[in-house]
């Protein structure tokens, strides 16, 4: 145990591990600094203040969105300032949502987009594969290009055109014709787990459209590839049955290229879905982070934008020491 | 007294500005391609009230007779309204706050002295009968008020006159380093007072305030200030507050953002709901309020406590999803924009769709600064080229029928669904699109049609103006460009400059010729329509159409004088002729062109309700502001 924590091959991944942290850290500090510099230049209080009347917007207020907000120091200063917040854990206050802290709110709808995003990504994933699998195997049989065209469906569907098609079927078709309607098709409800159950039914089912279809094809590429490698046939040849040849020796050196893409779907999906969560008024961080932006609310939308960025930075990096964990032929020097 | 005046001068044109820009900015993006049921189309019940005398009301499919109970045969449960605004908090007055669907939502918890019926009309809310103004001949005047018997909060304490005056002594509490003095010298004396409310005007004129009952209180001002029954729109619950109006204030500021007192329990309600729980992002839950003291709104059947057990008011940003949610019957009511979004539910019989005029109203007013519009011939010519017919037509009539007056509005003070409504650009025989009037009256000025038919002026130029609006109004997009065409027909050429809601509104707004030609917007009216006269005023803040008339000032004074209400409205309608015609002011009147009101509307479900409510106005009430007459389907 102690021999392998110290071998030569994990003390390259350790530094590698330690090379990527760093550079990310450099990558996300300019990806927060482009990203403070386009929301304060897209969502301005200036804007707020300039239309809102003194009446309402009287001195004291004006006074403290000026505070708030340090509009009277330059771009690059507030950025400054609001990273030494950020890294203390005060990413400002939601004025817009009860001024309560931002970290107070995302705590809240987190949570709500970890329920969509777990399920979504776990179904997700055996879905893909187990179709990617399946179209690899049978390749160009009727089952593979039918697939295959619902694949190119799927990817083509705009998410929110398939979000309230699922609506229209589940919640007035089906009920026009049964008389019971299964799912929710807004909004969260949390009476008991069915309630719950039916809340997610049609919001994950959304989410895994487009994945599930890219997986999918992603999947089949990857699984062609290996089982026309020289290992299979040899498999194959030394008489392996099918079954062991498919699941136990192509499977899994499929699955290594699908690394890279479940981490970035996933990181993709815990920054919640913008679309997604909005057609179905689900409380996350997506619909928030557009909720946000219609109400000028500078710090929220800074803080998720810098949250999805560090999360696809932290699961970009996660890929990449994965990929050379699970494939020996990936050399990190 | 000059004082007074300038100040309240400028909240009225302050508080106006908000709810331009409220109004402007609603975000609806409006079609008018569906076809529904109008107002005048839909059924009234008639009921016996207690004292034998019938009330028509909304479209509840029954009749009700004395001593029946209006929610009998009614099913149990909460009704359910799915909007796509949530309100930031609930305090009303919070300048980071959304004020509409703040005050939809309060509509359903706290009654006032007066209410507004859905013609936009005051009715005595909380009071017992109308309140007696009276010329107390010195220049002061009084009001005096009864309230109803027997009126209690939800918690059961008394509803008196004294609560009444702790809301007023709550809204006038200075700050502790504040005097009365100082406000006569402070350059902001807004910034002293502890309530946040975003206007005083009526308030701040009070000189004494006199409570002789726990029913009866009078209130006097040093002047007579013409809307003063839109002041105590709401009342706030004394015993719930500190004694000392400063305290209570910034009480009251903590409390009403999350309805919630330091105690931990909601505060007490007049209305007919109660406030029992938010859930951020998802849903805001009332429960209904058993000690309601019963509306007198002549717009409810139900005089009575409400039949649903409480509301729900779900967030659901996208207004697919509310049409969706409401097919699915897991919304009852919804009131969202656009209007194409109601296409399909008029057309099924499973769903209500249920508009009024509304006080809200489009308009294009012209910038007499700009060296076109100056001349009387350009402003008049486009007053005849504008064919308002063919706006509401097109745009209106197919989704809310008859429900607006085929020639457009002619009035910017009365509505054309208010009985003091005069039709003064139609009887000047404007917005009927007579282009060749338009080209008669701009040859006569000088102008010369050009090659390509547009008119120019020898020494000012081609006659091309720039019209304005918030970018993305689908709605005002398309009533641009069919004006355009009109003006087009008539040798004018109108070129479209739309800009972002929040930009548009960001310029100045004292009539910059380089900025503002001609500007579209909504205005809202309302049962006192002095506050419209703020935008036509001298050297206002809140003028953009470059106005100045020194008769008109004076005009304006003394209707804002006029106790006598039927005085005041000629008043108002003379007032009106101003800008609307050239008749009282032949060098610099007509500047505006009003065109039509834009419906409120909203939708409910047959299926899941057993009857509905009469539709609110567009001003501040929303679909809860009678939901007393709402009926789960048994």
């Amino acid at each position: 145990m102690d021999d392998a924590a110290t071998s030569p091959g994990s003390l390259i991944v350790l530094a590698y591990t330690v090379r990527r942290l760093f550079s990310s850290i450099v990558l996300l500090f300019i990806g927060t600094g482009v990203v403070f510099y386009l929301t304060s230049i897209s969502s301005n209080p200036e804007l707020l203040l300039a239309t809102c009347p003194p009446t309402r917007c009287g001195p004291e207020f004006r006074a403290e969105m000026t505070e708030m907000y340090q509009l009277d120091k330059s771009i690059p200063q507030r950025y400054v300032s609001w990273l030494g917040d950020a890294v203390q854990g005060d990413l400002g206050t939601a004025v817009r949502d009860g001024r309560r802290p931002v970290t107070e709110v995302l705590g809240e709808r987190l949570p709500k987009t970890l329920m969509l995003a777990i399920p979504a990504f776990v179904l997700t994933g055996l879905i893909a594969v187990g179709l990617g699998v399946y179209s690899a195997v049978r390749q160009y049989s009727f089952g593979d290009n039918t697939l295959t065209a619902f694949s190119f469906v799927g990817i083509s569907m705009p998410t929110f055109f398939f979000g309230l098609l699922l609506q229209v079927f589940w919640g007035v078709w089906w009920q026009d014709w049964t008389g019971t309607r299964p799912f929710y098709v807004t909004g969260y409800h949390d009476a008991n787990f069915m309630d719950i159950v039916a809340s997610l039914t049609l919001p994950v089912t959304t989410l895994m459209l487009v994945t599930v279809a890219g997986e999918a094809r992603f999947g089949r590429a990857s699984m062609l590839e290996v089982i026309n490698s020289e290992y299979i046939r040899t498999a194959r040849a030394k008489g392996v049955s099918e079954r062991k040849v498919i699941f136990r020796h192509a499977l899994r050196n499929a699955l290594i290229p699908l690394v890279t893409i479940w981490a970035l779907d996933f990181a993709a999906l815990l920054s919640g879905s913008v679309i997604t969560e909005t057609v179905f008024a689900w409380p996350g961080i997506g619909s928030y982070f557009l909720r946000s932006i219609t109400n000028y609310d500078l710090d929220p939308v800074m803080a998720i934008m810098v949250f999805t960025a560090a999360i696809t930075i932290a699961f970009n990096m996660i890929a990449d020491v994965m990929y050379g964990v699970l494939d020996p032929r990936v050399r990190y020097d | 007294m000059n004082l007074w005046r300038s100040r309240k001068l400028a909240w009225s044109g302050l508080l106006l500005a908000f709810v331009l820009i409220a109004a402007a900015c609603g975000g609806d993006d409006d079609t008018g391609e569906a076809t529904t049921t109008s107002a005048a189309e839909q059924d009234a019940t008639t009921t016996a009230a207690p004292d034998g005398t019938t009330t028509t009301g909304a479209d509840t499919g029954t009749t009700l007779a004395e001593g029946d109970d209006y929610c009998a045969g009614g099913g149990e449960g909460n009704l359910i309204w799915a909007h796509e605004q949530e309100p930031p908090d609930m305090h009303l007055d919070d300048p980071a706050n959304n004020l509409t669907t703040t005050a939809w939502a309060r509509q359903a918890l706290l009654d006032g002295l007066y209410g507004i019926t859905a013609a936009t009309l005051f009715f005595p809310e909380l009071l017992a009968e109308e309140a007696v103004m009276t010329d107390n001949g010195d220049g002061t005047f009084t009001a005096t008020f009864v309230l109803r018997d027997g009126l209690v909060w939800s918690d059961g304490d008394d509803l008196t006159g004294d609560d009444v005056k702790f809301t007023f002594d709550a809204i006038m509490a200075l700050g502790p380093d504040t005097t009365p003095d100082d406000q006569e010298t402070d350059p902001d004396p807004e910034s002293d007072f502890i309530y946040l409310i975003g206007d005083r005007t009526g308030y701040d004129t009070v000189t004494e305030f006199a409570v002789t009952s726990p029913t009866e209180f009078s209130i006097t001002w040093s002047a007579f200030f013409g809307g003063w029954k839109a002041m105590f729109a709401e009342v706030y619950p004394s015993h719930v507050f500190d004694a000392d109006p400063a305290v209570a204030a910034a009480e009251m500021n903590d409390a009403f953002r999350e309805w919630t007192l330091a105690s931990g329990d909601p505060i007490p309600t007049s209305g007919p709901m109660m406030f029992e729980s938010w859930d951020r992002g998802v849903a805001m839950h009332f429960v209904r309020n058993d000690n309601y003291n019963g509306s007198q709104s002549p717009d409810v059947v139900n005089t009575g406590i409400a039949c649903v057990s409480g509301v729900d008011i779900t967030y659901v940003l996208d207004t697919d999803a509310q049409v969706n949610s409401l097919k699915a019957n897991q919304a009852h009511v919804i009131m969202t924009q656009p209007q194409q979004q109601f296409t399909e539910l008029a057309t099924d019989a499973n769903f209500t769709v249920n508009p009024q005029a509304g006080p809200v109203w489009e308009h294009w007013g012209l910038n007499i600064l700009n060296v076109h519009l100056a001349k009387t011939e350009v402003r008049e010519a486009l007053a005849h080229a504008l064919n308002k017919q063919q706006v509401v037509e097109t745009l209106y009539t197919p989704l809310f029928g008859d429900l607006l007056p085929a020639a457009g509005l002619g009035n910017t003070y009365w509505m054309s669904n208010q009985p003091q409504y005069e039709d003064h650009q139609g009887e000047a025989g404007y917005g009927t699109g007579d282009a060749d009037a338009a080209r008669a009256l701009l040859e006569g000025a000088g102008y010369v049609a050009g090659a390509d038919g547009v008119y120019e002026h020898p020494t000012d130029g081609r006659l091309t103006l720039r019209v304005g609006t918030t970018g993305g109004n689908q709605l005002r997009e398309l009533q641009q460009q069919l004006i355009q065409a009109q003006m087009a027909a008539a040798g004018i050429e109108i070129v479209i400059e739309n800009l972002p809601g929040g930009e548009y509104f960001s310029v100045p707004f004292g009539g910059d010729p380089t900025i503002w030609e001609i500007t579209q917007f909504a205005w809202v009216g309302g049962p006192w329509p002095g506050s419209q006269t703020f935008s036509y005023r001298t050297g206002s803040g809140n003028n953009p159409y470059g106005y100045a008339n020194a008769d008109f000032d004076a005009k304006a004074d003394e209707c804002d004088q006029i106790v006598d209400e039927a005085e005041a409205a000629v008043c108002y309608n003379e007032l009106d002729l101003f800008v609307t015609t050239l008749g009282p002011d032949g060098e610099s009147g007509l500047i505006v062109l009003p065109l039509t009101q834009k419906p409120s509307f909203y939708a409910y479900s047959n299926t899941a309700l057993s009857a509905g409510a009469i539709s609110p106005d567009a001003n501040s009430a929303g679909p809860i502001v009678n939901v007393v007459d709402f009926k789960l389907a048994g």
